[in-house]
């Protein structure tokens, strides 16, 4: 029996040991460091600074509009690397909201390396709308959630404007599958000088967003100042803003 | 190998063994079971680790009013055991400050089997079903943040998801829909007579058997054996009332005019009133409607008309024959099984 105690005593060291040794490797490999993504929110052609409750006036619908909510789901951001290969993010999720100041999303632990472009989803991919209960960003009570036809609002935009009827606009864009889906996958390229990750600088990615975008293709206040459900209308605001948001510059 | 060591290696493997058997004990009486003879589930959990305690919170949920905005609907408001888990025979339930619905409440079971939610099928998935009743403004009226926000303040149901998840987790949307699908796919209803025949238990005398025929030509088109549904959505010649188009108004199904779920017809005579707005409060209304009532719209569903005709053949004779019938899906164990009770 001496020697059945001193073998389970090594076989339970060595497995201890083992275990161990793997934990190491995986968290002395490269110098990670975080991202950050920073979208600006300007207005108009003009490009003033877009906040909440001032009001704006539409350069083409001249629409007076004072917004309340403006929020939407930014998702699955990916950087590529010089060598040409991708670093997803996992569980890449986020809102941005100009109520809470939610305009700056940190990517974590980027691992060490130059990187040319990054890829943005605006929106929510299809999978995690039929996947069941969600939690952080996705989760219903972000209230961005349609209970009754089960699917993202992937954009709000609420306010108050003297030229609607009902003296205010609300518009919950969505809509994840079909011809009429609403998110939009796209890739910006940093130009000249790649984004350097070595976990001993700040990292920043600049885009501009420009909610008066939503309208450029859409009908006045006057003519349709709500809008809940999928559909050709949600398609088209949609796109007309996701494709305007462009890309700024980097800080490395 | 000396014995002392074989012993050892003997002991550890016996360890092992037990180990794991009494995972898989604690398991398997927390498993969805359910007949040979029905289809494997839809719903694989997935992420949600079925457990007991899980299920019991659920059905602790299930029962609480705190999930509505006063505090005075809980979901066996309108889903009562004794019916099936349909509500009290009204034809439209009744919800936060006596606000009524449109629709009638459906009843529950077998819902592991379900690919969709509600009369229209506009819920994609059990987990996220209950966001519907617990939001909408004729029913419970509350919000998943205030909801969440009051399970965690309160002490029971703090200690409670805790227990369930871990004392490093905090009570979130995802954890409450998780149990409340716990509950609600631990609902199988398999033990009616129709169940007992299947099993070789019981024989179907003269007039079930009669019965059984005549439902097997007309009617497992639609309420397919054994779940007594096929959980298509049809035309079923109904008369529009109420500007309710069913599924057509629904943007991201966007089907056909009047397209409701086909609903199971298990525990049939329980859940009256009939259709999705309990316009029928009989059986017998509802065959009636089906042999001699169809209003022929034009994406009228074809298993309802026969050779230019439209309505099934269906004689008072065969009526009767029907009903005996359906009475051999009521399944009473489903309706007094204390498992599911408050």
């Amino acid at each position: 029996m001496k020697y059945f105690n001193f073998i389970i005593v090594l076989i339970i060291f060595s497995v201890l040991g083992l275990s161990s040794c793997k934990k190491e490797e995986t968290v002395t490999t490269k110098t990670s460091g975080d991202v950050g993504l920073d979208i600006e929110h300007v207005w108009g052609s003009a490009e003033e600074e877009f906040i909440l409750n001032k009001e704006y006036t539409h350069p083409l619908t001249n629409d007076k509009m004072t917004f309340t909510i403006f929020r939407y789901y930014v998702s699955n951001l990916r950087l590529k690397s010089t060598d040409g290969t991708w670093f997803t993010q996992p569980d890449s999720y986020y809102i941005v909201d100009l109520g809470t100041d939610e305009t700056f999303l940190s990517i974590p632990e980027v691992p060490g390396g130059e990187y040319t472009d990054i890829e943005v989803t605006f929106g929510v991919d299809s999978l995690h709308n039929v996947s069941g209960a969600q939690t952080g960003a996705l989760a219903p009570s972000n209230s961005m959630f349609w209970s009754w036809n089960s699917g993202y609002i992937m954009l709000k935009a609420e306010g108050i404007s003297p030229n609607s009827l009902t003296g205010n606009f609300i518009f919950h864009l969505g809509g994840f599958m079909g011809e009429n889906k609403v998110q939009t996958t796209k890739t910006y390229n940093f130009g000249t000088t790649p984004l350097v990750i070595d976990g001993n600088r700040e990292a920043e990615i600049h885009l501009v967003a420009n909610p008066a975008k939503l309208w450029h293709s859409a009908d006045n206040l006057a003519t349709k100042s709500s809008m809940t459900i999928p559909g050709v209308i949600a398609k088209t605001m949609s796109s007309t803003f996701y494709n305007g948001i462009k890309f700024d510059h980097i800080h490395n | 190998m000396s014995t002392s060591i074989k012993q050892g290696l003997g002991l550890l493997f016996m360890i092992v063994i037990l180990g794991s058997c009494q995972d898989i004990q604690d398991e398997a009486s927390f498993d969805l079971s359910y007949p040979a003879y029905f289809p494997e589930p839809h719903y694989q959990f997935g992420k949600n680790k079925l457990t007991k305690d899980g299920f019991e919170l659920g059905k602790s949920l299930f029962y609480d009013p705190i999930v509505s905005r006063d505090s005075t609907i809980s979901c066996s408001s309108c889903h009562f055991q004794g019916h099936a888990f349909a509500d009290h025979n009204s034809t439209l339930s009744t919800g936060i400050d006596g606000l009524k619905g449109v629709r009638n409440s459906p009843a529950m079971f077998n819902l592991a089997w379900n690919t969709s939610f509600m009369w229209d099928g506009g819920i994609n998935h059990i987990e996220v079903m209950p966001v519907a009743p617990i939001t909408n403004h004729v029913e419970m009226d509350e919000t998943m943040a205030k909801l969440v926000a009051k399970l965690r303040s309160n002490a029971k149901y703090n200690a409670y998801f805790k227990q369930v998840f871990g004392n490093n987790t905090e009570v979130d949307d995802q954890q409450i829909l998780f149990v409340l699908a716990q509950f609600m796919s631990l609902l199988v209803s398999d033990n009616s007579r129709y169940d007992q025949f299947r099993k070789g238990l019981v024989e179907f005398d003269e007039e079930e058997n009669a019965g059984y025929l005549i439902f097997k030509k007309y009617c497992t088109q639609c309420h397919a054996e054994p779940l007594f549904t096929d959980f298509s959505f049809r035309n079923n010649g109904l008369e529009f009332k109420n500007d309710d188009f069913g599924r057509q108004k629904v943007p991201l199904l966007d089907d056909d005019f009047m397209k409701f779920k086909v609903p199971s017809l298990r525990n049939v005579e329980m859940t009256y009133p009939y259709m999705h707005d309990g316009r029928f409060r009989t059986l017998k209304m509802v065959l009636d409607h089906y042999s001699t009532s169809l209003v022929p719209h034009e994406n009228l569903d074809p298993s309802l008309k026969n050779a230019g005709q439209i309505g099934i053949p269906l004689s008072e004779n065969d009526k009767e024959k029907l009903l005996v019938f359906l009475k051999t899906l009521n399944d009473y164990t489903f309706i007094s099984n204390p498992l599911f009770g408050e």
